[in-house]
């Protein structure tokens, strides 16, 4: 342990970056935790590096540093100034992009992957994707720091960025987004950030003094929290991307049709310096099976999202590259706690005891697919304590809590949504149910209706989703933290808490993860919400499976998020 | 149509052109029929997918529902039509996704021509205003895209078997009834039918009994030509996604559900579904067209 | 003449608002909360209400039918539910493109079909006729999907012959755009050639049978002369009115193609209004292929009239 090195980061380390030191240095963190918890807590990639040098000092400094530069190095350039040589000289060149149709291009309204693809071309967030694809990176913020107790973060701001209009960004145009934000109930915001939250110290520093401690702040204002998008001060509530063109970002939106597609040209007075590419043109898809016969049409070069099923034959193109990136992605089986069949909890363990969970991974996503063990606590995150034990399939004990229950022949109808493999999740749940003595009758619906009839109804309106379906299966897209989940779908009276579980113990273990803001804290907040969770299972959830994307060999440096936001301003022919 | 005999129609009871002539004429016609080779192939395989959706799953190799195999294994001695996506062997599955079609096809089909038959008859027959204002409607019913109101409904409803059965019906009843009315138009001029209402008979009465075993020809060629309709549109209805609804091994849904792994290369699970529609709907234009032939000469 | 026209007119428009209430009956027969589908289930109340007020849903349903029958037939169709943009423009644009397509299917089919009837019935009952005959039926009885699925993978992956997605690139000329559109109008060519060749060969068959043809063979016309000037005209009459309907057919052939090449025309709109409960897009798109179809059926009974003296001048039809 090199102590002296150690040293100078901890010299100017805030307490809540020290305490993140302190655990990797003992051990309690993996390099990669730290790498992502450090970034998080507002620690510059050099620190970082100097921290993973100094503790590994014996051996492997030159490689320990290699690690961190090779993943943070292209955001380490990109914060070091306001303009950096971009990679490669500029190659020329548009790429065609396959996407999914956007819903809305409303930054602060939309909800669908589509359009946070769309408005991540021009609009940039605060922090940004890295490189690596998993964690964030200074964009038009290039420094953040905590106080001690995680209330108030201070974001200096990126200096001399212009929007695409030629005025300049300001402090001013992120606070009135953060407004705009909070007014309009963001759901990673709420509870967090609140009216008056966000004040401009000065024209490029943004004080944001939050409702709690919060130790994962940025990742709330970053693109994991697609809606955060910096907009212009003068953009009202309600306005789109297409109807009022703007950003600060790389590209600039040059035509847009709601049915066919979008383009992109080149923001010649980008931050980031000229783009290697000259544009770029999203094609708009409703499925993903077209968008593969497109590219093996040749008529794309990069599919935004696909899954395994349609895009079999990518996976073995010699021509094609694959993005994948373990994700939280998941589905959730939810089942009523409150009243009916499964409001006795042995019933609901019962059912999830018929999952088999290796069989659902590799028939549906040929193996690209992670564990999970009837909880949100993704193993991808810091906080996740791998010591609660994983439920397997065991036929016989789900017989037994049956009878236990005194519930025999129980049958119950399976709903869910025409969305990727989710019909055929159920149709191997009803197989897998079968063999314990359960009968499900599946019964799929088009996404918008099942939505609004089966899964979170508008009547009864409190409390929210009381009209909920006995059972059903419902998706659950990739956030960098779990709050969203505990807090919609499981607290009590959550907004998308569709199963009405309503536990007194949960709600104190979140509520502890929540205001917890060392990493040690959230840890044993977040084993406690594991071990809850698996118990009292309101949800089973299966798997949490891989985000895949990707693109032709003709082109270099494109990368993505788990999001639906792929990042072309890298990008170049090869 | 049927000869009538040239004299002058006695008084008293009369009897319509014989029943056994009529039977006779039935025979001959079957007898003609069968000299087809296409009434022949047809029948042999509306009769072949009949069976398997009548004996299912006892004579299918494996489990369709429940026995998962390896994923999108090609066709080979162990499964002859290969395997889909989630590894259920693709022939169980074909085999017996007649049953489905073959239930809600012929339901529709008997819905409409049933429906299309009575209004037809008495359209035709009664004349007047009851006529023309059914005209009026039946046209403007003609008018209406088929798909386009079944997906609507299907959308609305919720898509059961029951709503496709009562949509798809609903919407051949006017064609039929506009053939019906055509050939009851043709009937009702022979004498034959004017005896009878000289003897006094009621309007139903002449219409089931005389009148209508003498459009009985045009009728079955008619519900046979919609029966292949049907079939065809109940498999685009889930191919559209709004018909049938998963797990079901519909052929249909099983198509929307596998054509986009063709590009992966993996054909087998999308071919032999849309092959065995094809085949069942050949099969039905050709027993229709049989039927029209000998019919009409 | 008039009559007949002034008749048909009046008839159409009984079908458009059949059609137009139709779908209304569809769109409400189910309780929706409309301000509820557009803003989504996490709006506030308040947004909800002030949005049903604004849209006038919350009238009742008597008065919310006149007021649609109004606007069907004052072509005040609003905006889509699901985009907030007018619905005219986009369906205009969707029709333009379904248009072209089945333009294209229909100019590749009819001349080969009814060349192929008129082939058939020369040569009855032997093989080439039982040949077209059979080809007939079994290319009229397989889907529209089926056979765009093959070309598909065939033709467009295999081979790389022809584009796999039927958009062609903005402002491409018109053998681009013809190209681009060849697969999916060939997939449902083949649907079609067998119901117009059957019925031009009926019709053909008919007519050569008839006393007119053999006296003007006997008056000495070539058989060239006989075919042009009295056979096709009459064996044409059958085809035209299969043409008309098959104009409705058309369309459901249509939704399927369109889906499978990603084409943005009427029939993809359709779906996905359908799915997504936008009224105004479902009653506007029916509407305007209601019109269409009825334009088209007018049409082909016009040009019946026209090559048939006798339908015209026959009030019971």
């Amino acid at each position: 342990m090199d102590y002296r090195k150690l040293d100078e980061v901890r010299g100017s380390a805030v307490p809540l970056q020290l305490d993140t030191i302190e655990a990797f240095a003992a051990g309690r963190l993996s390099r990669r935790e730290f790498i992502q918890r450090a970034t998080v807590l507002g620690l510059s990639t050099g620190a970082i590096g100097m921290v993973i040098a100094a503790c590994s000092s014996s051996s492997s400094s030159p490689s320990a540093a290699a690690s961190v530069g090779a993943s943070t190095a292209p955001s380490a350039a990109a914060s070091v100034g306001a303009s950096t040589a971009p990679s490669a000289a500029a190659t020329g060149g548009v790429i065609r992009i396959a996407s999914q149709k956007p819903v809305s291009v409303d930054p602060v309204a939309m909800q669908d992957l589509g359009g946070y693809g769309i408005t991540a071309q021009s609009f940039e967030f605060l922090c940004t994707l890295d490189k690596g694809g998993s964690n964030i990176a200074p964009g038009l913020a290039l420094k953040w720091t905590p106080n001690s107790d995680g209330t108030v973060w201070t974001f200096d701001l990126r200096q001399n960025v212009k929007w695409h209009d030629g005025s300049p960004f300001t402090a001013d145009d992120v606070v009135a987004t953060m407004e705009r934000l909070v007014a309009a109930g963001n759901s990673g915001l709420k509870g967090v950030l609140g009216p008056g939250g966000a004040v401009a110290k000065d024209a490029n520093t943004v004080v944001f003094t939050l409702v709690g401690g919060n130790g994962n702040f940025p990742y709330l204002v970053s693109v994991f929290n697609a809606q955060t998008l910096i907009t212009p001060k003068a953009y009202v509530a309600g306005t789109t991307l297409d109807k009022v063109p703007a950003g600060t970002g790389a590209w600039k939106l040059k035509t847009y049709n709601a049915q066919t597609g979008a383009t992109f040209e080149r923001n010649p007075d980008w931050w980031g310096g000229p783009t290697p590419l000259d544009g770029t043109e999203f094609i708009f898809f409703d499925a993903t099976g077209p968008m593969v016969t497109a590219y093996q049409g040749a008529q794309v070069d990069a599919i935004v999202q696909f899954d395994v099923l349609s895009g079999a034959s990518l996976f073995n193109d010699p021509n094609f590259s694959i993005i994948a990136t373990e994700a939280a992605l998941h589905r959730q089986i939810w089942m009523r706690t409150d009243k009916g069949q499964f409001a006795d909890k042995r019933v609901r363990q019962a059912l999830a005891f018929t999952f088999d969970r290796p069989a659902l991974i590799q028939q549906l996503f040929k193996g690209k697919a992670q564990l999970g063990n009837d909880h949100v606590i993704w193993q991808g995150y810091p906080y996740f304590d791998s010591s609660v034990p994983q439920r397997a399939q065991d036929t016989a004990k789900a017989k037994q809590l049956l009878s236990d229950a005194g519930v025999s022949n129980l049958t119950a109808t399976l709903h869910c949504g025409q969305l990727l493999e989710i019909p055929d999740l159920a149709t191997l749940l009803k197989s897998q149910a079968a063999q314990a003595g359960i009968t499900l009758n599946v019964a799929v619906e088009s996404l918008d209706t099942f939505y609004g009839a089966q899964w979170c109804p508008a009547a009864p309106k409190d409390p929210p989703c009381s009209g909920a379906a006995e059972l059903g299966i419902v998706d659950y897209g990739h956030r960098a933290t779990p709050d969203v989940y505990l807090n919609a779908a499981l607290k009590s009276k959550g907004i998308w808490n569709s199963s009405q579980y309503n536990s007194p113990a949960f709600d104190a273990a979140f509520k502890e993860f929540q205001t917890s803001v060392g990493v040690d804290a959230q840890k044993a907040a977040c084993t406690k919400i594991e071990t809850i969770l698996n118990d009292d299972v309101p949800i089973g959830l299966p798997y949490f499976y891989n985000y895949l994307a990707g693109n032709s060999k003709k082109f270099t440096g494109v990368y993505s998020s788990a999001l639906g936001q792929m990042f072309f301003s890298a990008a170049a022919t090869a | 149509m049927v000869d009538v005999i040239a004299e002058p129609t006695p008084i008293g009871p009369v009897v319509s052109p014989a029943s056994s002539e009529r039977s006779q004429a039935r025979r001959e016609t079957v007898r003609l029929l069968i000299r087809r080779p296409a009434f022949i192939i047809g029948n042999i395989v509306v009769i072949g997918w009949i069976i398997t959706a009548v004996l299912g799953q006892r004579i299918t190799p494996y489990d369709p529902f429940n026995q998962f195999f390896i994923g999108h294994e090609p066709p080979s001695p162990a499964h002859l039509m290969g395997t889909d996506r989630l590894g259920r062997d693709v022939l169980s599955r074909v085999m017996v996704g007649s049953r489905d079609v073959l239930i809600i096809a012929p339901l529709a089909a008997m819905l409409g021509v049933i429906a299309g038959t009575l209004l037809g008859l008495v359209m035709g027959y009664y004349r007047g205003t009851v006529d023309d204002v059914l005209s009026r409607i039946v046209e403007a019913f003609l008018a209406l895209p088929v798909v386009l109101i079944a997906l609507l409904t299907l959308v609305v409803l919720g898509s059961s078997p029951l709503v496709v059965v009562c949509v798809v019906g609903i919407l051949f009843t006017p064609i039929v009834a506009r053939t019906v009315r055509s050939a009851v138009l043709s009937e009702r001029q022979l004498d034959y039918v004017t005896a009878a209402k000289l003897r006094g008979e009621s309007g139903p009465f002449i219409l089931s009994r005389e009148i209508f075993p003498n459009v009985l020809g045009p009728t079955v060629v008619e519900m046979t030509v919609r029966f292949g309709y049907a079939i065809f549109t109940v498999a685009t209805l889930s191919f559209l996604g709004v018909g049938l609804q998963p797990p079901s091994p519909d052929w249909g849904l099983t198509v929307s559900e596998e054509y986009n792994n063709m590009i992966a290369g993996v054909w087998w699970p999308t071919l032999f579904p849309a092959l065995a529609i094809a085949s069942t709907v050949i099969a039905v234009n050709l027993i229709a067209d049989s039927l029209q032939s000998v019919l009409s000469e | 003449m008039a009559r007949y026209i002034s008749r048909r007119l009046v008839l159409s428009l009984v079908t458009l608002w059949l059609l137009a209430t139709i779908v209304f009956i569809i769109a409400n027969v189910l309780p929706n909360d409309v301000g509820r589908t557009i803003l989504g289930p996490f709006a506030p109340q308040e947004s909800v209400d002030a949005l049903n007020q604004k849209l006038g849903t919350d009238r009742p349903l008597i008065v919310q039918y006149a007021d649609s029958m109004r606007r069907v037939f004052t072509f005040d169709y609003g905006d889509s539910y699901v985009t907030g943009q007018p619905v005219l423009p986009q369906l205009a644009a969707a029709m333009a493109r379904s248009a072209k397509l089945a333009g294209l299917a229909l100019f590749l089919t009819i001349p080969i079909a009814i060349a192929a009837g008129i082939f058939a019935a020369r040569r009855r009952d032997r093989l080439a006729d039982r040949g077209v005959v059979l080809l007939g039926v079994t290319s009229s009885s397989i889907p529209e999907f089926v056979t765009g699925t093959i070309l598909v993978v065939v033709v467009g992956v295999q081979l790389k012959l022809l584009p796999v997605l039927a958009t062609p690139p903005p402002n491409a000329d018109i053998p681009t755009q013809i190209r681009y559109l060849l697969m999916p109008a060939t997939a449902m060519a083949i649907v079609y050639f067998g119901y117009i060749a059957r019925m031009t060969r009926a019709g053909t068959i008919d007519v050569l049978q008839s006393d007119y043809t053999r006296t003007a063979t006997m008056k000495g016309l070539t058989t060239g002369q006989v075919m042009r000037k009295h056979v096709l005209r009459n064996a044409l009459i059958p085809t035209v009115a299969v043409i008309a309907v098959q104009v409705g057919y058309l369309f459901g052939g249509i939704i399927a193609v369109e889906k499978i090449f990603n084409y943005n025309g009427m029939g993809q709109t359709m779906l996905f209004a359908a799915q997504r409960k936008d009224i105004p897009m479902l009653t506007a798109g029916a509407i305007i292929i209601g019109i269409v179809y009825m334009l088209a059926t007018l049409a082909a009974d016009m040009t019946m009239a026209w090559m048939n003296p006798r339908i015209r001048l026959d009030t019971e039809h």
